[in-house]
């Protein structure tokens, strides 16, 4: 799945100002996987889509998946595709698995040319007939797509499934609420409030677009280290006290407080 | 026959673990209950499961000539001379992971499955790579291999990951592919001493259920080095307890409440 990972973990200090600030986080993408060459009919049905959920969707940046298309991709006229996103209020940004035929035409275009991996895990049934799917939560380059993934409800994300080493799940514009352990090596992501009803032992990230008031809460906190709103707290800055117990996490003057539930 | 065909990859991240040992004896202890049984080693470039099988001498061709369409299946399949219906398909010395593909494993294993085996197990690599990612591709059954210590739990716990994404049952979204855990080299005197991690550490970080528990013995040294499975010499613990796994695998086929009462009962001798 196509995500950017901009790691920075240095935790902000009293230095000089500086000109930019580089955070932990994750950019995803809405992905348009076309399965039709029909443009008109992924018009129609796009417009729909995005009507449904106009905060998800305005201005979101759109990476276009041709795989589906398998060979019918040759006839694909980019420049109009590239269009009708715009006509839907979303911003098109690249192409994947583009033929080299085509690549001068996603230029043209405007369009970047995807080369990172991309899941084309679609939850089975989610949308059956739609010439267009969707799919959230990013997955570092590495990383193993989620156990669960979102794919198009604005509501909580909320995980059942164990998150284990080399897993990321990622909250976009939400809650994540995790009802299965954590494991060392996982990271679980919200850009709301962090959630985890089991043993928390990966890295957890509330906040992680800028949101100070975002809050984690663990019912057996045994983080490898947890951030909210790019501030940070290693394994070892967690009080002992607090370790192994059911904890939340919040920020106060810019720096992670842990506090016994 | 095909869809009666189960395959079954031993896998664990870390090496060294047992993976190939446990192959061997799984392989043996089940084709000595009468099934069908080939047993692939899929680590290309460092073939070992002919070895530890006793069948290096007897390996003309491999499973990357049958992948290259070099050779025909049974030229490279080698029959087992102590278990009738044993088989090895062991893995080229000279090429690399890059030998294997999705399509042409898959080939492999449908044609397997033709010939009417019951079980193929699937002898992972270490690693998560190419070859470790074949190895699992086609698995409906894992049996993740772990030892008491915290970088193999740490590392199988990776695999499960693995497997529950990039499998062709994950990506066809279809059952989960069903996962064991064997814990292996086990010493309950160290566990008691603190010094290893006790099964119950390694059950509440991986959380998937427990197929057994191999005890640390040098039997697995001296059958390897034989090239005879340690489970064909019932005398040793080693075979009784790969004899226990293999009876218990078999009976979760059949009957899931035999199965956990099975696992209590061990779980009783083993803390009791």
């Amino acid at each position: 799945m196509p995500s950017l990972r901009v790691a920075s973990r240095a935790k902000p200090e009293a230095r000089r100002p500086e000109p930019f600030e580089l955070k932990g986080t994750m950019a995803s993408f809405t992905v348009l996987r076309l399965k039709s060459t029909d443009l008109e009919l992924v018009e129609e049905q796009l417009r729909l889509k995005t009507a449904q959920l106009p905060s998800l969707f305005l201005d979101a940046p759109v990476l276009i998946d041709l795989a589906p298309l398998g060979d019918e991709v040759a006839a694909l006229p980019l420049g109009e595709v590239a269009r009708l996103v715009r006509a839907c209020q979303m911003v098109p940004v690249a192409v994947a698995h583009i033929p080299d035929q085509l690549r001068a035409a996603a230029v043209e275009a405007g369009l970047g040319i995807w080369r990172g991996p991309i899941s084309t895990r679609v939850r089975a049934g989610a949308e059956p007939s739609s010439a267009i799917a969707r799919t959230t939560a990013p997955d570092s380059a590495h990383g193993t797509p989620a156990p669960t993934l979102p794919t198009q409800h604005a509501g909580p994300v909320v995980v059942t499934t164990p998150v284990r080493g080399g897993q990321v799940v990622y909250a976009q514009n939400n809650d994540l609420v995790i009802l299965a352990p954590v494991n060392p090596g996982a990271q679980v992501i919200a850009d709301g409030h962090l959630h985890v009803y089991a043993p928390m032992r990966g890295r957890g990230v509330a906040g992680a677009q800028g949101l100070p008031g975002a809050r984690i809460f663990c019912q057996k906190l045994e983080a490898e280290l947890l951030a909210i709103s790019g501030a940070y707290l290693m394994a070892d800055e967690i009080p002992a006290s607090a370790r192994g117990r059911a904890a939340q996490v919040y920020l106060e003057a810019g720096e992670c407080r842990v506090q016994l539930l | 026959m095909s869809n009666a065909s189960k395959v079954v990859v031993v896998t664990s991240g870390k090496g060294g673990v047992g993976k190939t040992t446990t192959s061997a004896n799984i392989a043996t202890g089940i084709a000595l209950q009468g099934k069908k049984v080939v047993a692939i080693d899929f680590d290309v470039g460092l073939r070992n499961l002919d070895l530890v099988m006793g069948c290096e001498r007897r390996v003309v061709y491999d499973f990357v000539n049958v992948i290259r369409n070099e050779a025909k299946l049974n030229q490279a399949l080698i029959r087992d001379k102590r278990v009738e219906t044993l088989y090895v398909l062991p893995a080229s010395q000279t090429r690399d992971k890059d030998a294997l593909d999705a399509e042409g494993v898959g080939r492999v294993i449908s044609e397997l499955k033709e010939q009417g085996f019951d079980y193929i197990i699937c002898d992972s690599p270490a690693g998560i790579e190419k070859g470790a990612q074949m190895a699992m591709y086609f698995a409906d059954e894992a049996i993740v291999v772990t030892n008491p210590e915290v970088s193999s739990v740490r590392d199988s716990d990776r695999v499960l990951g693995l497997l529950s994404a990039k499998t062709s049952r994950a990506e066809v979204g279809g059952t989960p592919i069903r996962t064991h855990l064997l814990l292996t080299r086990y010493s309950p005197a160290m566990v008691k001493k603190g010094e290893m991690l006790s099964v119950g550490d390694v059950l509440e970080l991986l959380g998937i259920p427990l197929l057994g528990v191999i005890p640390e013995s040098k039997a697995v040294l001296q059958s390897s080095n034989k090239g005879t499975p340690a489970i064909l010499d019932e005398t040793t613990d080693v075979a009784q307890a790969y004899l226990d796994v293999v009876f218990r695998y078999l009976g979760e086929e059949r009957q899931h409440r035999f199965i956990e009462e099975q696992k209590r009962g061990f779980f009783g001798r083993l803390f009791g």
